[in-house]
C-alpha cells in the first residue's frame, strides 16, 4: 500500500474560494461578531466608549454563565428550559439563608446546593426516567417558579446582611466582579469540554448515543453530570442577580433566561441535535447578544422593538449554519 | 467494447482540501453489464460513485449517460437520469416502518393528497418477495437485523425504474442465501438491460456476479478489462498488488486456563441454553445464518442487553454484567458489527474515536494529553494501515475500510483480556484483511482470549481454533478448525443437520 507522506499535502485549503469557505465555516461566529461590533462603532460613537464597553460586558455576564452551561447540555443532545426559574428559586432560598444565618458563605453555598440539586433532577428525569430533556425541563421550569413563589409569597425577598452587594458591585482593576466570574466560568467549561474525559464523552454522547454506550461509556451519568453542572452555574448566576440589587423576585427574576441562553447558544454555533459546538462560539454568541441590545439602547430603538429585532438575528443564524 | 457505452465518466479529478483523491479517472460501463468497481480501503471507489450519484462535484472531468453530457449537481438530478444508489453505510431510519423507509420522499398518494398505506406496503411486501425476505412492511426497522436494513437499502433502488443501479458494498452484513438471491435478481436486471455498478471487496462475489472491472489504485485507474480472463488470484494482485495466502491463519498456540465460562445462558425469543468456555490463548468463532442470535447473544453478554438467565463467570467468579462499563471492568471488549450505528462517533475526530473506549491511559492528573492520544494514533496507523492524512478530521471523511479498522484500533487500545469481534472485516479489503487476521493471531498468542462472529465460514475457518454453528438461537454443532469445512457448517447453519448429542 503505497502510503502517502501526510506532509507532502497540506491539510489547510489550497485554493482561495475553499479557504474562505473554510474560514467561514470554522469561524463565522467570529466573523459576525468582528462585523457587528465595527458596524456598531461607525454606527454610534458612544459603543467604543470604554465605560459602554465594559457596561456590556457586564450586562451579559449573567445570561453568559448560564449560556455556558447550555452549550454543554445541547451539546449532549438536550436542552433545559428551567434555567431561568432554578434561577429564581435558588436565589429566593439562598436569600432565606442568608438573613438566617448572618453568613454570606452560606448564602452562596445554598444558590449552588439549589441550583445543582434542580440541574440533578433534570438530568435523573432524562437518563433514568427517559424523559425528553424538553419535556423533563419544562416541567421542572413551572415547579421551581411555583415554589419560588410559594416561599416569597409572590414577592421579592431582599437581602438583609451587609456586604452580599459588594459581590456584584465592586471591581478587580477596570472590571466589575460578575465579569471576571463570567470569564472563568468560560475558562472552566472549556477545560472541562476540551481536556477532560467527561466533555468528550458528552460530545460522544450527543453525536450518536448507541455507539458511544457501546463504547461502555455510563451515558447515564454523563447525562446526569451535564445538568448538574448547569445547575450549579445557575445558582452562581442567582448569587450575582441576587446581589446585583440585594434582592430577587420570585415573580420577574430570570425570566426567559433560558431564552436568551439557547439564543446565545445557537448564534454561536451549536448543532440543535447535538455532538457539534464550541464553548468560544458561545461566547461570541453571547458577546453579539450583548451588543445588539447595547445599541438598541444607544439608537433609542422602542424596547417592544428589541425582542423582533433578536428573533431576527436567531434566525439569520440559524438560515447560516445550514448552508454548510 | 462497444464504442457507445451507457454510462462514460471522462478525466475525473477530485480532492478534498487539497489531498487528490482521484486523478484523472476515466470509468465505462455498458447497458446490461455487471462492472465490478475495485480497489483497496481509501482507493477513492466510494468518492467516484458520490460524484456519479450527485452527493460530490468533481473538480475536473464530465459524465455522460447515453452519450450525452449531465451535470451531476445534486442526487435528485442523477436519480432523474435513472441511477440508484446504495451506499456504502446503511442510510434506513430506525425510528421509521419498513414501508415508510422504502418510499421515503416519494410517497404514494391518492388525489387528495393522503398516503395509500396499503399500496406501499403490498409493494414493499413484493419487492422484498423478489429478494426472498419475508418481513412485514409494518415492522419498525429499529426492531430488525443489520441483514434486514441492509436488504431494505437494496430494496429501495430496486423500487425506483433504475437504468443504472450502484452498489457500494452492498452484502457487507447479508448471508450467504441472502447473497445467493441478490445475484440472481442482479442477473435478471442485466437481462432486462440494467447496468449495475457493483462495489465489493469479496472477491469470490465479484468472480460469481461481474462481466467486467475497473481497477483504481490511491485515487488512479490501474486497469479494466473484462473478468472472463481474470480468476480471484490475478483481480487480487490488480487491487493490493501482490498475491494473497489462503492458508489458515492460526496455529496451535498452546492454551491457558478458562478465563470464560458461560452457563445455560437464555434470552427469550433470541437465544436459548447456550453453554461455551473460552481459554486464555483462545480463538473461538461462531457462525450462522440471519436470525441465529450470536450478535444478540454477545451484546448480551456485553451488557447492552440486559434481559438475559444463566451464569456467566470470568476467571471463575461469578459476574452480573448488565452495562457495558461493567464489562469492560471485567475485561471484555467488544467490536460491535453496522460500525455507522454502533460504532462511529461522526463528530468526533479520528483520533478521538480510537482513544474513546480507555481515555485512563491518555490522562495524567486528570487532564487529557493530546500528544499521548496522537502518538498512539500513530502506532495504529502504522500497525493496521490506516490511510489518513490528517488525523484531526472528523471520522466519516475516512473511507469505509480506514473507518472499520479505527473501530477496530479503539478496543485494541482498551486491552481487554476478552476480545469480541462482530463481523470485524466489514468493508476491509482483501489486503488489509490479512492484518487484521494477523493482528487477531497475535492478540491470541500473547495469551488473549478472542471471539469471532462472522457469516463468512471461509473467514472462521482461516483464523478460529474452533467453531461454534447457532441456527436460531442454539448452538447447533462444533467443529475443530482444523478439521472443519464450509459445506457442513453450511449444513448445520441452515437447520438442516443437527448434531444427535445436545451441545450448547
Ligand atoms: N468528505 C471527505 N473529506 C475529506 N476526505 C475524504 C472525504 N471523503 C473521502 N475522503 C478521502 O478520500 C479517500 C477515498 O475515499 P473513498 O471513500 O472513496 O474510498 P473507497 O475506495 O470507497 O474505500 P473503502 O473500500 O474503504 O470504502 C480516502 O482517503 C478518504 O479519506
Ligand atoms: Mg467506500
Amino acid at each position: 500500500m503505497a502510503n502517502i507522506d501526510a506532509k507532502e499535502y497540506s491539510t489547510k485549503p489550497s485554493t482561495t474560494k475553499s479557504r474562505l469557505s473554510w474560514l467561514w465555516s470554522e469561524y463565522s461566529v467570529i466573523i459576525a461578531f468582528i462585523v457587528i461590533f465595527i458596524a456598531s462603532a461607525i454606527l454610534n460613537p458612544r459603543f467604543m466608549d470604554l465605560n459602554n464597553q465594559l457596561n456590556i460586558l457586564m450586562q451579559v455576564s449573567i445570561i453568559g454563565i448560564i449560556a455556558m452551561g447550555m452549550t454543554v447540555v445541547m451539546l449532549s443532545g438536550g436542552i433545559d428550559l428551567s434555567v431561568g426559574s432554578v434561577l429564581a428559586l435558588a436565589g429566593v432560598i439562598s436569600v432565606l439563608a442568608l438573613n438566617a444565618s448572618g453568613s454570606i458563605l452560606v448564602g452562596i453555598f445554598t444558590a449552588l446546593l439549589v441550583g445543582s440539586f434542580a440541574g440533578f433532577l433534570n438530568g435523573l428525569m432524562v437518563a433514568k426516567g427517559r424523559i425528553a430533556s424538553f419535556i423533563a425541563t419544562l416541567g421542572m421550569m413551572a415547579g421551581a417558579r411555583s415554589i419560588a413563589l410559594y416561599i416569597a409569597d409572590g414577592g421579592s425577598v431582599s437581602g438583609e446582611v451587609a456586604g452580599f452587594t459588594a459581590i456584584s458591585n465592586s471591581d478587580l482593576w477596570i472590571f466589575d466582579v460578575p465579569v471576571i466570574i463570567f470569564l472563568a466560568m468560560t475558562a472552566a467549561v472549556f477545560v472541562i469540554m476540551h481536556k477532560t474525559r467527561f466533555g468528550r464523552y458528552v460530545y460522544a454522547l450527543g453525536s450518536n448515543e448507541k455507539a458511544a454506550l457501546l463504547s461502555a461509556i455510563r451515558v447515564d451519568r454523563i447525562k446526569i453530570g451535564v445538568y448538574t453542572l448547569i445547575g450549579s452555574l445557575v445558582g452562581i448566576a442567582a448569587v450575582i442577580e441576587t446581589s446585583r440589587l440585594n434582592s430577587i423576585s420570585s415573580s420577574s427574576s430570570g425570566a426567559q433566561y433560558e431564552l436568551d441562553a439557547i439564543a446565545a447558544v445557537i448564534i454561536g454555533g451549536t448543532r440543535m441535535t447535538g455532538g457539534r459546538g464550541k464553548i468560544i462560539g458561545t461566547l461570541f454568541g453571547v458577546l453579539i447578544l450583548g451588543i445588539l441590545n447595547n445599541m438598541m439602547n444607544l439608537m433609542n430603538v422602542s424596547p417592544y422593538l428589541q425582542g423582533f429585532v433578536k428573533g431576527l438575528i436567531i434566525i439569520i443564524a440559524v438560515v447560516f449554519q445550514k448552508r454548510e | 467494447m462497444t464504442d457507445n457505452p451507457f454510462m462514460t465518466m471522462k478525466n475525473i479529478d477530485k480532492s478534498f482540501n487539497g489531498v487528490p483523491v482521484l486523478r484523472n479517472v476515466s470509468l465505462k460501463v455498458e447497458k446490461g453489464e455487471i462492472h465490478a468497481l475495485l480497489g483497496e480501503n481509501g482507493a477513492g471507489k466510494s468518492t467516484l460513485m458520490n460524484i456519479l450519484g450527485g452527493v460530490h462535484l468533481p473538480d475536473n472531468g464530465s459524465v455522460y449517460i447515453d452519450g450525452e453530457q449531465v451535470r451531476m449537481l445534486n442526487p435528485r438530478i442523477s436519480q432523474e437520469q435513472g441511477v440508484s444508489f446504495i451506499h456504502q453505510e446503511l442510510n434506513v431510519v430506525a425510528d421509521l416502518k419498513v414501508y415508510e423507509n422504502m418510499f421515503l420522499g416519494s410517497e404514494l398518494r391518492n388525489k387528495a393528497g393522503f398516503l395509500k398505506v396499503e399500496e406501499m406496503c403490498r409493494e414493499t411486501h413484493d419487492v422484498m418477495a423478489t429478494l426472498g425476505v419475508d418481513i412485514n412492511p409494518k415492522e419498525y426497522v429499529r426492531n430488525l437485523d443489520t441483514s434486514y436494513k441492509q436488504l431494505i437499502e437494496i430494496a429501495k433502488a430496486l423500487l425506483r425504474k433504475s437504468r443504472l443501479i450502484i452498489m457500494d458494498e452492498p452484502t457487507t452484513s447479508l448471508a450467504e442465501h441472502e447473497v445467493n438471491r441478490l445475484f440472481e435478481l442482479m442477473r435478471s436486471l442485466k437481462q432486462s438491460g440494467v447496468s449495475i455498478i457493483y462495489i465489493s471487496h469479496k472477491l469470490k462475489e465479484i468472480k460469481a456476479v461481474c462481466d467486467s472491472y475497473t481497477v483504481l489504485r490511491d485515487g488512479e485507474l490501474v486497469g479494466t478489462g473484462s473478468m472472463e480472463k481474470e480468476n480471484p488470484e490475478t483481480i487480487t494482485k490488480l487491487m493490493v498488488g501482490k498475491a494473497i495466502s489462503q492458508e489458515r491463519y492460526v496455529h496451535d498456540n498452546p492454551f491457558g486456563p478458562v478465563i470464560m465460562e458461560v452457563k445455560n445462558l437464555t434470552s427469550e425469543g433470541l437465544f436459548n441454553d447456550i453453554n461455551f468456555t473460552l481459554k486464555k490463548g483462545e480463538i473461538l468463532g461462531f457462525t450462522g445464518l440471519a436470525g441465529d442470535g450470536r450478535t444478540e447473544l454477545f451484546e448480551s453478554l456485553f451488557g447492552y442487553r440486559k434481559k438475559y438467565s444463566g451464569e456467566v463467570r470470568i476467571n471463575g467468579e461469578l459476574v452480573k454484567i448488565d452495562h457495558p462499563r461493567k464489562a469492560l471492568k471485567a475485561g471484555v471488549g467488544f467490536v460491535p458489527k453496522n460500525r455507522k450505528e454502533n460504532a462511529i462517533i461522526k463528530d468526533l475526530s479520528v483520533i478521538h474515536n480510537m482513544s474513546l473506549s480507555s481515555m485512563g491511559n491518555f490522562e495524567s492528573s486528570g487532564f487529557l494529553r493530546d500528544n499521548l492520544e496522537k502518538e498512539r494514533f500513530q502506532y495504529y496507523k502504522d500497525a493496521l494501515n490506516i490511510k489518513v492524512h490528517d488525523p484531526q478530521i472528523t471520522i466519516d471523511k475516512l473511507s469505509g475500510g480506514n473507518q472499520q479498522k479505527v473501530v477496530i484500533a479503539k478496543w485494541l487500545e482498551a486491552n481487554t483480556e476478552i476480545l469480541i469481534f462482530d463481523n470485524p472485516t466489514q468493508g476491509i479489503d482483501v489486503g488489509a484483511k490479512q492484518e487484521i487476521y494477523q493482528e487477531i493471531v497475535t492478540l491470541s498468542e500473547q495469551g488473549k482470549a478472542v471471539i469471532v462472529l462472522s457469516s463468512e465460514a471461509p473467514e472462521i475457518i482461516k483464523i478460529c481454533h474452533s467453531i461454534n454453528v447457532m441456527y436460531q438461537g442454539e448452538i447447533t454443532a462444533r467443529f475443530d478448525g482444523k478439521s472443519a469445512n464450509e459445506e457442513e457448517i453450511m449444513q448445520y447453519a441452515t437447520g438442516s443437520k443437527r448434531e444427535a448429542e445436545k451441545i450448547g
